[in-house]
């Protein structure tokens, strides 16, 4: 009993020590940074970069734009996440496309920002094979999908990022959760496949999987690599915004890019801490039985 | 009195093997009928096959006398229950219990007036609001019962209900389902692998060997088969006597 007491301290002071104790101390640096207690041209004490940042227009509109992209690519990666490893259930199981559906992970996010590049540019392999069939009579007249004010490259390659994380994850689930049971039990209750679909599948997976998807939306809404190679200088993604502010050249906007940094971090906290107040069950990944 | 099930010779194999062979099955309407028999006889697939959850290689089934041997199990309007209670974990009790009188598009007053009445009976009132993992395995059944019962099914398939249930929780639930049955006159299957079980629930008796079916008229011919395991047991029991 005392053996298994002086395991779980010490798993505690090794989690602290590993996890916590670094990334408080970031934000505890970025803090003073901010306020001017530290840093280069440190002055002493001010407000200057907060207000600033919380009276200015870039940091919200970074912040939005994130949002938006974080939204619509989950929204559409999970379409098809959800398509795939609902229809194609059996095959997920065995055979090729159980070993290839892994395969999209390998892919660092740069490697798969560079294809979307090569791919999706007004220069890319699909603008030449629409000019080539005759569907263009310019590569210009290729539709912006880089570098566009929409976000469209980010999306698209966010969503062949993450797409295969989902797809293993519904596939999972669905057997994992009994969720072919559900649907035997539902359609002798006389539920039609549509119902069977709205009323027992997609709830029974989306809300086993709720924790994931709102932790997938915020790494999509701090994901670097890919917006910095695909998006434009106004609007930036939210880390983009950040990490151009501390690296920049004019040492004035440091303070800036660490009041941003922090700012985000407590809007992200703040979030997960109003889901964790509605549903106290929110981080636990079992459940007791009693 | 026209039977509610008349399964005439139906087989089903999986791949070289023979799950059920030949089978014949009448249950009248408003009784319940017992089956029983070892692991892997085929019992629950002769279940599902009167769900329409697995297809027949052939013979005809009967519901009402109407053919459904072909028929979809959105349409059977049999229901199916397993082992384990199923109820669904995104739905509180209630509904859980209104999922059927939803599926129907009942209106809302009278579903609501239906529900309250169900958890009521079910004696659930103070649970009605809680969630699948905050209810003991009894009362999980419970609802599953009750989930069943409120859309008033032809027939009711019930595969090992109590199987995971300790023997308190398992007879109180003999009970309840005794009572549900009569007051809403169901008819039901009832497989199980406890002879007692099966002799307390079940007005007949059917017996599932290697996939082929005996069925007993009354309870009475199934204590004397000597095959049935029923003797044996007594046997046992009487020597603490």
């Amino acid at each position: 009993m005392r053996q298994k007491r002086r395991y779980r301290n010490f798993s505690n002071l090794l989690f602290i020590a590993i996890v916590t104790l670094p990334v408080a101390s970031g934000l505890v640096y970025a803090l003073l940074y901010s306020l001017g207690f530290i840093g280069l041209l440190n002055k002493g004490f001010t407000t200057d970069a907060w207000e600033t940042i919380l009276l200015g227009k870039p940091f919200w509109s970074s912040l939005g734009f994130s949002f938006y992209i974080a939204m619509v690519t989950i929204i559409i990666s999970l379409t098809v996440s959800l398509s795939i490893a609902i229809s194609w259930r059996k095959n997920l199981n065995k055979g090729a496309l159980s070993s290839l559906i892994y395969l999209p992970l390998c892919f660092p996010g740069t490697v798969m920002a560079f294809f979307s590049y090569q791919t999706l540019s007004k220069s890319g392999l699909l603008s030449r094979i629409g000019f080539q069939l005759g569907w263009i009579d310019d590569l210009r007249m290729f539709p912006s999908w880089i570098n566009d004010a929409y976000g469209i490259g980010i999306i698209i390659t966010s969503v062949l990022l993450i797409t295969p994380f989902f797809i293993i994850l519904f596939s999972n689930l669905y057997t994992s959760e009994k969720v072919e049971e559900y649907v035997q039990l539902a359609k002798t209750f006389g539920a039609s496949k549509r119902q069977v679909l709205l009323k027992v599948t997609l709830p029974i997976l989306l809300k086993k999987a709720s924790v994931t998807i709102y932790l997938f939306i915020i790494f999509v809404m701090g994901s670097y690599e890919v917006p910095l190679l695909l998006g434009r200088q106004d609007p930036q993604m939210i880390s983009v915004a950040i990490l151009q502010k501390i690296q920049k050249y004019n040492l004035y906007d440091i303070p800036k890019g660490y009041a941003m940094s922090v700012l985000y971090v407590v809007l992200v906290i703040g979030v997960l801490f109003i889901l964790y107040r509605k549903n106290k069950t929110f981080f636990k990944t079992e459940m007791k039985h009693s | 009195m026209k039977p509610i099930l008349n399964i005439q010779d139906v087989s089903k194999s999986f791949g070289k093997e023979q799950i059920l062979s030949h089978i014949d099955l009448t249950l009248e309407q408003n009784t319940v009928l017992s089956l029983v028999g070892s692991s892997g006889s085929g019992k629950t697939t002769l279940l599902k096959i009167i769900a329409g959850l697995e297809t027949q290689d052939s013979g005809t089934i009967y519901l009402h006398g109407e053919e459904v041997s072909n028929m979809k199990p959105q349409h059977r309007n049999s229901i199916y229950l397993y082992q384990e209670a199923l109820l669904f974990p995104h739905l509180n009790v209630f509904e859980n219990i209104a999922f059927g009188l939803r599926l129907r598009k009942t209106p809302e007053a009278l579903l609501k007036q239906k529900v309250t009445e169900m958890v009521s009976f079910l004696g659930m009132e103070t649970h009605a609001t809680k969630m699948s993992h905050q209810l003991s395995g009894g009362q999980r059944q419970r609802v599953s019962f009750g989930r069943a019962m409120i859309i008033e099914p032809s027939l009711l398939l019930l595969d090992e209900p109590f199987g995971a249930l300790d023997s308190v929780t398992r007879e109180k639930m003999q009970v309840l389902f005794k009572d549900l049955a009569k007051q809403m006159q169901i008819s039901a299957v009832f497989v199980t692998h406890d002879l007692k079980e099966a002799i307390v629930m079940g007005d007949s008796i059917g017996k599932i060997t290697k996939g082929e079916l005996t069925q007993f008229s009354d309870l009475k011919s199934f204590y004397n088969d000597k095959d049935s395991g029923i003797k044996k047991e007594v046997e046992f029991w009487k020597q603490f006597n």
